[in-house]
């Protein structure tokens, strides 16, 4: 294979990954908005684990670490 | 065929892939031209043109980031201590909106430029890959320091830099 085709064929594939585009230091603000958080009320998230506890006799698993910078 | 090129084509694409990450602004490199309003309703835009002949350091924050909060009145301290040697501070906002960056000014006045990048075309200039990132400008407009991120202790490695890029001008 010629290495232009090869080349190309490098492109095409990364054009057809383009929907998975990188969030930019400078855009991370929009992660760090309110309803981009996993739990927006903790209130009412709280509420949540407790009945679900109070259903299942399980609890915790369904946190991840939020948003923001991610510099530090 | 294609399964016989697939190292290639993968070496291919993971080079096209560098390339765009080459592109980063890096200690040695000139600083790029721009010129970007400020924050201030009034003032002038600042750019590239106006601070020939300083040594700047430019940093790029926004009020959501917490680390970058901590540095700017650290800054603040910093660029009145060398202010009368030439020294300017650049402090680039990329919140969109504007009004949250104010918000903070508000409550944490900063007495250097403050221009604002709301949708990432300076950020994009620099290819900035954290918030915050600084960099060290010294007089001839060469990139001396590279410096993401802000931990304690992090501001006497910047103002080391300052010294050094002070002392060669």
């Amino acid at each position: 294979m010629k290495p232009i085709t090869v080349f190309i064929l490098g492109i095409l594939i990364i054009l057809s990954v383009s929907a998975c585009t990188e969030v930019r230091a400078w855009e991370r603000g929009y992660l760090a908005q309110p309803e981009m958080a996993w739990k927006p009320d903790p209130l009412e998230s709280a509420l949540n684990d407790h009945i679900f506890f109070s259903k299942e006799a399980s609890s915790g698993g369904n946190s991840a670490a939020g948003g923001g910078c991610g510099c530090n | 065929m294609i399964i016989k090129s697939l190292p290639k084509i993968l070496l291919a694409t993971l080079a096209a892939c560098c390339v765009s990450s080459l592109s980063a602004l890096e200690e040695g490199d000139m600083l790029p031209e721009f010129s970007i309003p400020s924050i201030y309703a009034g003032k002038p835009a600042i750019s590239s043109e106006s601070l020939k002949g300083k040594t700047v350091l430019v940093d790029f924050w926004a009020s959501w980031c917490a680390p970058c909060l901590t540095s700017l009145p650290l800054y603040n301290e910093l660029y009145h201590k060398y202010k009368d040697q030439d020294f300017e501070v650049v402090a680039i906002t990329v919140d969109n909106p504007i009004e949250d960056g104010l918000d903070f000014l508000l409550d944490t006045p900063l007495d250097f430029l403050i221009p604002v990048d709301p949708l990432g075309e300076i950020s994009e200039l620099f290819e900035v890959y954290g918030m915050p990132t600084s960099y060290l400008i010294d007089a001839s407009g060469t990139v001396q320091l590279v410096h993401m991120g802000f931990r304690s202790g992090d501001i006497e490695i910047i103002e080391e830099a300052v010294k050094k890029a002070l002392a060669g001008s």
